[in-house]
């Protein structure tokens, strides 16, 4: 077959670029008095300093876990500086206009310039640019319908009851320790709670960057749905070139009380290290929802191409009765890179449901695992899960695994899980080439057809975003 | 005893003290804990200083109807019974005997590495305490018609057994491997079975492990194939309090294949535990597993299945399946297919499924006159039958459906009383 291998990972990143903007950036280092800086610049309330120290404290006597199937060199969590946040900070823009025009042209770059998002079909954007949010537009039709859309360390000021009731309440401080460390040191991320019965009226989007050297970028994201509410939330990101590995652990918390839904979308395109395996993100993120209510839902999507290293399973816990959970996944793993992903779906309500699918897709050196759980308790009468996870490997020196846990406590619950793997069969190949396909597209298509279950449960602005991913990340396969 | 048998006894006590019994904190054992258990069965007793077991009278050894079978009788860990007579070509010796007289072959079944004790110290101290055991070997181009059979039967102590068996190129054979230690006998049984597979030969190997409900099994069922040969393995679970086997089928050389049957039953408070490794290390070897599970009352059972594709395993062909029946709500299953692939030329599909009784297949039978319970009953049976119908030998298959039969939650209990009652539908 003429997919070479050693084209693939000859592919360029195209996002690759450093915004030269001043920084103020804590020196390296990890102690309590980081984080009581980090708290002090953030003018946070008490509770919320004594909630990062606790955690801290929990992180101290954890260990690294190193279960999943990746390997990486030891990470120094003392080299690293757990605070950077633009110069312009203390003049914070008041509208985009004031939004220093260096990181503007960053988004530019990127090909999401805030001034067409804002006219473009209805999404707000709050922009992280390394740890501290810059721009948020939209607020006021958002404001409109009751929905809070903000940056987590505005949302400690201005509504600390809720922030206080949920932060943790999903993801607690002592989870795991990627997540214990996050919750110590988490400089921003964003923040939405949506009020009884509003359809939010647009959908939310974040786009995520990592930027300042030697920074880990440790986001807090928290959605709160209340009940028979909906919100649509979108996440992306891209990454410039670095050769020095950068660690990004996010904790990303979902509530939806009764009837409530939420639908979460994810495109992750960081910086994957070059094709010697050189460099690239530490993507160690912990995800988790929570169906609090009866007939909640809550619907994870993912587009995954980038980082060197992903470690990632976005789960939910269906703790209310006919609540749902869904995942659909993409992963892509190319050259040198490295991903440990799937999910979790904890049954613990009666009549709950669940739908995993994941795709993945393995070429160059990439290493892949689909690691899932799917636990029905003993209460969870008439439970259901379907699973399926395919592997398309594309060349003979990657590799895919699957490792799903299944726990079934339940006699009335039933579930499936089903698995393949193969290669991109020369037969659909010669099919296509035979009516003048090009290799190249052929390739494409069969991919983007491998995807499709997934790329229909994307909101339409990223489904166009993730064919065009997918599309840029396997050019040069064909030889 | 030899230095290199002492080596060996050595080698093991050291792997076990370095890796001691499994515990859940183990991922190959994160559902079994057999810590509580196995303690009263540790108490140190080397091979060589302890007292032979006082043999019973009464020891019951169970026969099979309709079985003509080379037959092999062990109690706890002593051969007691060879076969008389044995075609050219054909050698069953037990353990005993090669460590006395041919050390080498000895050590080559207590040969514990490293790694299979990372996955399960009891094989070391397998390796450190096995006394006897049975070895079968077969001669180039030999192929035995009859089945041989190992029985085993223990009393209320810890039995360590290794047992060989050694297929030349294109030779054939059937063994089967019955642990049917009486209800309400406590203590320990530890297998560890060794099987190599000459270029071109076959083997069905059956393993019935229907041991009392007091009692703690841990089996380990270890083979190499070589180019060309096959190997069809019935992996049969109906007793024991605690139970578990480790398959281990080595792909290792070119167009070797494995066929992988298994059923558990459990019942009560029965924890029964499958753990299988296919490695497909050398392109086009090909695999099938299919493991049925029917699980009443509190029991757990546990299926791990692992199918490993080497770098360079071109045009592997593997599939497994993993089927699960819940009668009860107080009945767990953990289930486990796990693929892990290191080439792109390959065709891998795994599935595992829990659930119920097709409503349709019952509305069906009712709607044909059956009663509920005779419905549930015949579809539950036909559920573990699916996997007893590729056993090809039928007096084994039929004492198997026999048993199965008996251990189901309805009444009367007897296949054979079902089957005719149902005559009055046909």
């Amino acid at each position: 077959m003429s997919v070479r291998p050693e084209d693939l990972t000859a592919k360029q990143y195209d996002a690759g670029f450093v915004t030269d903007i001043e920084q103020e950036t804590l020196p390296p280092g990890l102690n309590e008095d980081v984080i009581r800086h980090i708290s002090a610049k953030k003018n946070e309330p008490a509770w919320l300093l004594e909630w990062r120290l606790e955690a801290f404290r929990h992180w101290q006597g954890m260990q690294e876990p190193h279960w999943a199937h990746v390997q990486y060199e030891p990470i120094d969590y003392q080299s690293i500086s757990y605070y950077a946040a633009p110069k312009s900070r203390a003049d914070a823009p008041k509208s985009l206009d004031e939004v220093d025009p260096k990181l503007l042209e960053t988004y530019e770059k990127l090909g999401i310039p805030l001034r067409e998002q804002e006219m473009l079909a209805g999404v707000a954007v709050d922009a992280v640019f390394d740890s501290v949010s810059v721009a948020t537009t939209f607020k006021e039709r958002l404001a409109e319908a009751g929905v809070i859309f903000c940056p987590i360390s505005e949302a400690v000021q201005k509504h600390p009851d809720l922030v206080r009731e949920y932060l943790g309440s999903v993801v607690p401080q002592s989870d795991n320790f990627f997540a214990a460390l996050n919750s110590a040191v988490f400089t921003d991320g964003s923040f939405v709670y949506v009020p009884k019965g509003v359809r939010c009226p647009m959908e939310l989007s974040t786009y995520f960057r990592i930027n300042a050297s030697n920074t880990g970028q440790f986001e807090r994201t928290l959605i709160i749905a209340d009940e028979g509410s909906y919100v649509s939330y979108l996440e992306g990101c891209t990454a410039p070139m670095r050769d020095e590995n950068q660690l990004h652990a996010a904790v990303v918390e979902l509530i939806a009380l009764d009837d409530a839904q939420i639908k979460y979308s994810t495109v992750q395109n960081w910086y994957p290290g070059d094709e010697n395996g050189v460099g690239g993100i530490y993507n160690f993120v912990t995800k988790r929802g929570e169906c609090r209510g009866a007939r909640s839902k809550i619907s994870w999507t993912q587009v995954e191409t980038g980082s060197a290293i992903t470690w990632k399973y976005p789960s939910c816990i269906l703790r209310g009765d006919d609540s749902v959970g869904e995942f659909y996944s993409v992963a892509l793993t190319k050259m040198h890179q490295q991903a440990d992903t799937g999910t979790k779906m904890i049954h613990l309500g009666r009549r709950t449901k669940s739908t995993i699918v994941s795709k993945g897709i393995s070429a160059g050196h990439g290493q892949q695992s689909y690691r899932g759980l799917v636990r029905i308790g003993r209460q969870a009468e008439g439970a259901r899960n379907h699973t399926q996870c395919d592997s398309l490997l594309i060349g003979d020196q990657c590799g895919a695994h699957t490792f799903p846990y299944v726990e079934v406590k339940n006699a009335s619950a039933t579930m499936e899980h089903e698995a393949t793997t193969s290669k991109i069969s020369e037969e659909q190949l010669f099919y296509c080439r035979a009516r003048g396909v090009s290799e190249e597209d052929a390739v494409n298509m069969i991919v983007n057809g491998f995807c499709k279950d997934v790329f229909n449960e994307l909101p339409m602005e990223f489904a166009v975003e993730a064919n065009r991913l997918m599309e840029v990340s396997l050019e040069g396969a064909v030889g | 005893m030899s230095a290199l048998i002492r080596e060996m006894r050595q080698r093991g006590e050291q792997l076990f003290a370095r890796h001691g019994v499994p515990h859940p904190r183990l991922e190959h054992w994160k559902y079994t804990d057999i810590r509580r258990a196995i303690e009263p069965w540790l108490a140190d007793e080397s091979p060589e200083t302890g007292k032979p077991a006082p043999l019973p009278e009464d020891a019951a050894f169970p026969d099979i109807d309709g079985l003509d079978a080379y037959r092999i009788r062990v109690l706890d860990d002593h051969v007691i019974e060879m076969p008389q007579e044995l075609p050219e070509g054909v050698s069953v010796v037990s353990l005993a005997r090669l460590l006395a007289d041919e050390d080498v072959r000895a050590a080559r079944l207590l040969n514990a590495d490293e790694q299979e004790s990372l996955f399960n110290g009891l094989v070391a101290l397998n390796a450190a305490r096995a006394r006897d055991g049975v070895v079968v070997a077969l001669a180039d181009g030999i192929e035995l018609e009859r089945p041989i059979l190992i029985q085993h039967v223990g009393t209320a102590r810890a039995s360590h057994l290794c047992h060989g068996l050694e297929l030349g190129v294109n030779a054939r054979a059937t063994v089967i491997e019955q642990y049917a230690t009486p209800d309400q006998v406590e203590g320990f049984t530890n297998v560890v079975s060794r099987a190599w597979l000459g270029a071109g030969a076959r083997l069905v190997h059956v393993r019935l492990q229907q041991e009392s409900m007091a009692r703690m099994h841990i089996g380990r069922l270890d083979v190499c194939q070589h180019r060309d040969s096959e190997l069809s393995s019935h992996a049969i679970a109906l007793g024991g309090r605690i139970s578990r086997l480790d398959l281990v089928v080595n792909l290792n050389e070119s167009g070797a294949s494995c066929e992988l049957n298994g059923l558990y039953l459990t019942a009560g408070r029965q924890h029964a535990d499958q753990h299988t490794v296919i490695e497909h290390r050398v392109p086009h070897c090909r695999s099938r597993e299919e493991y049925r599970g029917i699980l009443d009352g509190r029991s757990r059972a546990v299926f791990n299945g692992r199918v490993v594709v080497h770098e360079g395993a071109v045009g592997t062909d593997s599939e497994q399946r993993n089927a699960n029946l819940l009668l009860s709500d107080r009945a767990e299953i953990d289930t486990k297919p796990e693929l892990e692939i290191y080439h792109d030329d390959v065709r891998c599909a795994h599935g595992a499924t829990v659930g119920q009784l097709d409503e349709a297949q019952l509305f069906y039978m009712r709607a044909r006159g059956l009663s509920d319970a005779q419905a549930r009953e015949l579809l539950t049976f036909a559920f573990a039958d699916e996997v007893l119908a590729r056993l090809d030998v039928p007096a084994v298959r039929g004492l198997i459906e026999r048993l199965a039969f008996a251990k189901l939650p309805y009444a009367g209990g007897e296949l054979d009383a079902m089957l005719s009652g149902l005559e009055a539908f046909a």
